[in-house]
């Protein structure tokens, strides 16, 4: 995997979430990727090796983990593929 | 030698004749047209199919003499023409966030707009700031990483020096260049279309 996102079922959850990790892991906003399309249009990029602690701020963040989605992006451009993370 | 008369054609028209002469062969011909841009646009596409394009000027024609001159056309050169062309789009950014409405949300927008920007093929010839989106270049650390990366790739970004001033962010400015009336005018001048974010 070539980094991590998160999706969120509202945008509201997407704005939560960044202010939970902001200031504690490097993270960017982008565009839900056309290949995962699920959810409302913001996702938090993150460094695959920030996903263990990435997961245990959104757990601690009292954001509902219904709410949101990990997945793994490997690729870029037209070429890539995103999988869910368990 | 050919002459090929451009004249009063509007763009893109002077290049996609002149491309003509040379697929079909031709390595040495003068080209007529009446204005600066196509000047321009042809030159860069002399530059990049491996011509020399010495320009003359009389009463008002611009006569560019196209000339093989034995470099290899550049490998992007069916890519870069329409650019040369149209003369690509530049970008306005009047604001730190995008639309009305949600100032966070917004936000996000405009973060995901240059998200997107940085990643995609068709990129602007240049972006400009003005009144609060100068906050965006020297104070937003996502939109600058994407900032940098579409400098990088040759995107020019400029920033209006008054707005820096005004919200006292001159010494703040993170990617781009200090620019001014002027040559934002120019730019947006230059360009086939502006978007207007």
């Amino acid at each position: 995997m070539d980094y991590g996102v998160i999706t969120f079922v509202s945008s509201s959850g997407a704005i939560q979430a960044q202010k939970v990790l902001k200031g504690q892991v490097p993270f960017q906003i982008m565009p839900v990727l056309r290949e995962i399309s699920k959810g409302c249009g913001i996702s938090v990029r993150f460094q695959p090796g920030d996903l263990e602690q990435v997961r245990s701020l959104l757990a601690g963040s009292g954001l509902p983990p219904e709410e949101y989605a990990f997945y793994g992006v490997t690729g870029n451009g037209s070429h890539l593929e995103a999988a869910p993370l368990p | 030698m050919r002459i090929i008369d451009a004249k009063g054609k509007a763009c893109p028209m002077p290049v996609i004749m002149a491309k003509q002469a040379i697929s079909e062969g031709e390595t040495a011909f003068t080209i007529l047209v009446d204005n600066t841009t196509a000047v321009g646009n042809l030159q860069r596409l002399a530059g990049n199919q491996g011509f020399d394009a010495a320009v003359t000027e009389g009463e008002g024609v611009y006569s560019l003499a196209f000339v093989k001159n034995g470099d290899a056309p550049a490998p992007a050169a069916e890519d870069a023409a329409p650019a040369a062309c149209g003369a690509g789009y530049s970008v306005f950014v009047g604001r730190d966030i995008i639309g009305s409405g949600d100032r966070e949300l917004g936000t996000n927008l405009m973060r995901m707009f240059f998200y997107t920007l940085a990643q995609s093929d068709d990129l602007p010839r240049s972006i400009l700031f003005m009144n609060a989106g100068v906050k965006l270049p020297t104070e937003d650390e996502q939109v600058i990483e994407h900032l940098k990366a579409l400098v990088e790739k040759g995107v020019e970004v400029q920033v209006c020096g008054t707005c820096l001033n005004f919200y006292g962010l001159s010494d703040k400015l993170a990617v781009g260049t200090v620019s001014n009336m002027y040559d934002i005018v120019s730019q947006m001048q230059a360009a086939a279309k502006v978007i207007t974010v």
